[in-house]
């Protein structure tokens, strides 16, 4: 199913976070990433949810019931073409060094941390594809714990 | 002054006269408060969903008398607040507005599980149009001012403010200040767009002017902005027929030539093959609910389709609109009515066709209300109603229950009086009538308020006899007792075999019960006494129960049965049923 971002402006107060994730319950959703964070101007959050449907319309739908909220100020669909999705994610991994600088190369994260000669921890960013591939090329069994931030999303 | 006083002061100011409800232990403070005011009547119902629906009731009538007024109700936290839950959805489902104050427990032990505590606002959530739950007093007078606001403005709907009772007791600070005229709620992403933009009314004009086979239809959105009168100006002006969602009825005579009566799955043959025939449906203030258009794949294939409504998140939710009017629908039928551009087509072909639509059933119909008995010798809900009618000559205000009753009294009462006709629709909960009609009866005082029931949803909230009796409230309740949960048993008789399962039901000796509350009772068991009975109802000041003995084997047709399309409409008795089931 194809996914979909979409992006909201929201009052920064108790329980819209609730309500919105109530909604995407209500329209029998799974939530694929939500990131909530502040936007520039106080007060108002800024939201990116990603879930996955193919029907337009139905994610219209739930853009015009997510405005109908009083506490929801503007929301609307993030197409990729348009946009650039991006996450983070943080992983405790466990390979040798060689291997490590080997990757490195490849997917230039950043090493946070050597916690002894062959545990590290990384930070990447991009893509969810780029992360997902890096993901697998490194192998589950190198992975102690993993960290991901979510979509965040921007219009070009 | 303190916050409770805060609270009774607002709703002063916004014109409420009645609160109903029911005390406990955190929202006493208020009662109190209420008490040494002495500015409200308090009606005390019997169980706090009772007093959601006298709260609705005064919404639903009063917004078209010269004092509209919004419906407030209060109940104590924990079971209290949770017994306002139906009655609420029913108002965020029929968009009511309506104000519902609930005490919590005291901010120091909220998330403590204390006595009587729920997590209010969770529950209500998804069901009001907007929570609140103040933390100081300050803030109480400037909530309840938003909360009408909000309830009011755009697509109305039931606001809940939850308010802890140390807050409620909680002296204002010191320079205390508040002015309703500055008042700016801050609301930014609350939009509502009341005027019609100049496009889309011209688009929908020259589609109107083109059509051939047009279709209005009339959506609660007509009554709740008091619109009847310019809907069927335009209907009269531009020759179009014009059908009735559930909600919509009484927006204009009943037996108007123009009128279709009811649409969608109990609705009239004629506009429901008006509806399928159509070419254009113009469609004021109404959601394309399910009942309404049955399999949507089917619905309307042949029509364009406009839409007027407030709420965006309606348009294009169900059925895919030509031309989308996101605007209210006084406003809008206003501009529609004064455009010269709009044309007094004859259309004599279709309003041929329809007149074909209309001889479908009227002679069964006919057949039936004039026989006026069921298979088993028991009287038939359609000449009761039918007889109502004649006798009140469609004056009086009806607030039936839900089920076969009230598909009943929707189609055979000849709605005259604007505003008259006050039912649960969306959510359909049994036992709304008698309350509601309470709070109707309050607001409407000078006309007649009928509540008609089934012997199941009397039985769900006959304990509000009590508020009749104490309040001495002239309703007069009509109860079809056919032994059956009548909707259920005919959906069982027409696709379950005649398999009666949970459906038969015992009840009380209603005479009983109404000599208990001290209100006059009547059983009607044969044609003869139907007449007398009305009018003894109708001469008399004050309540009445009228028991009908009604049969169990009638039936309301047409049918469209459920997640079928309009060709599948029963228009036919099917055969007798077999005799499978348990009686």
């Amino acid at each position: 199913m194809k996914r979909r971002a979409i992006l909201a402006y929201l009052l920064d107060h108790p329980g819209v976070l609730q309500k919105v994730s109530m909604l995407i319950r209500k329209k029998m959703y799974n939530v694929d990433t939500l990131t909530v964070c502040k936007s520039r101007k106080p007060g108002i959050s800024r939201m990116t949810i990603t879930l996955r449907e193919d029907d337009e319309a139905r994610v219209s739908q739930v853009i015009h019931q997510l405005e109908k909220f009083t506490e929801v100020i503007s929301a609307k669909e993030l197409d990729t073409e348009h946009s650039y999705w991006r996450e983070a994610a943080i992983i405790k991994i466990e390979i040798d060094s060689a291997q490590l600088e080997a990757l490195r190369s490849e997917y230039k994260f950043e090493i946070l941390d050597y916690k002894n000669h062959d545990t590290h921890i990384i930070q990447i960013a991009g893509s969810t594809r780029k992360i997902d591939a890096f993901v697998a090329q490194l192998g589950e069994e190198h992975i102690v714990e993993i960290s991901r931030t979510g979509v965040a999303a921007l219009e070009k | 002054m303190t916050g409770k006083e805060r609270l009774l002061r607002a709703l002063e100011k916004r014109g409420v006269r009645h609160i109903f409800g029911y005390t406990g232990g955190a929202i006493m403070p208020v009662f109190d408060c209420m008490d040494k005011l002495g500015i409200f009547k308090f009606v005390m119902s019997r169980h706090e969903q009772g007093a959601t629906f006298m709260a609705q009731g005064v919404s639903r009538a009063s917004l078209s008398t010269d004092d509209p007024q919004v419906g407030v109700c209060m109940a104590t936290s924990g079971p209290g607040a949770m017994n306002l839950t139906t009655g609420i959805a029913d108002a965020h489902m029929d968009s009511v507005p309506m104000l519902a104050i609930t005490g919590q427990v005291a901010t120091g032990v909220i998330a403590t599980d204390a006595f009587q505590e729920s997590d209010v606002v969770g529950v209500m959530m998804p069901i009001c149009k907007q929570t609140y739950m103040p933390l100081e007093a300050d803030e109480i007078e400037k909530t309840v001012h938003e909360a009408f606001y909000v309830a009011t403005t755009g697509r109305p709907g039931p606001v809940l403010l939850d308010i802890p009772k140390d807050i409620l007791n909680q002296q204002v600070s010191k320079d205390y200040k508040f002015s309703l005229e500055n008042l700016r709620p801050n609301l930014p992403g609350f939009f509502y767009h009341p005027t019609p933009a100049r496009a889309p009314v011209k688009k929908a004009l020259e589609l109107i002017n083109r059509s051939e086979r047009p279709v209005i239809f009339c959506g609660h959105g007509v009554i709740s902005s008091n619109a009847g009168k310019l809907l069927q100006a335009l209907a009269e002006k531009a020759k179009i027929p014009v059908a009735f969602t559930l909600h919509g009825l009484s927006a204009m005579p009943a037996d108007h030539p123009l009128s279709l009566g009811m649409m969608g799955m109990h609705g009239t043959v004629e506009a429901n093959r008006a509806i399928s025939e159509a070419d254009l449906l113009i469609s004021f203030g109404m959601r394309f609910d399910d009942r309404v258009t049955g399999k949507l794949n089917e619905y309307a294939q042949k029509a364009d389709v406009i839409h007027v409504e407030i709420d965006p998140s309606e348009i294009d939710k169900n059925v895919a609109t030509t031309v989308a009017i996101n605007a209210d629908v006084y406003r809008t039928l206003h501009v529609l009515v004064g455009d010269p551009m709009l044309t007094a087509k004859p259309r004599r072909r279709w309003h041929a066709r329809i007149d074909e639509f209309r001889q479908v059933m009227a002679d069964d119909l006919r057949t039936e209300i004039k026989g006026g008995l069921g298979d088993e010798g028991k009287l038939l809900m359609k000449t009761i109603v039918s007889q109502l009618s004649d006798m009140t000559q469609g004056q009086d205000i009806i607030v039936p229950d839900v089920g076969q009753h009230q598909m009943m009294a929707a189609r055979f009462y000849n709605y005259q009086t604007p505003n008259s006709w006050f039912a649960s629709g969306g959510a359909g909960t049994m036992g709304a009538s008698l309350p509601m009609a309470i709070g109707v009866k309050l607001v409407r005082p000078d006309e007649r308020v009928w509540s008609i029931s089934g012997d199941g949803g009397f039985q769900m909230n006959m304990q509000e006899l009590g508020t009749i009796m104490e309040h001495k409230i002239d309703v007069k309740i009509m109860i079809f007792n056919n032994g059956y949960l009548g909707m259920v048993r005919q959906w069982q008789t027409l696709f379950f075999d005649g398999r009666y399962a949970g459906t038969p039901m015992l009840s009380p000796d209603y005479g009983q019960i109404a000599s208990a509350y001290g209100i006059p009772y009547r059983k009607i068991q044969t044609l003869e006494q139907i007449a007398p009975a009305i009018k003894e109802a109708i001469d008399l000041k004050g309540a009445i129960i009228l028991e009908f003995i009604c049969d169990p084997s009638e039936i309301i047709l047409p049918m469209i049965p459920a997640g079928g399309g309009f060709d599948d409409m029963i228009v036919k008795r099917p055969m007798p049923q077999k005799k499978g089931g348990k009686k």
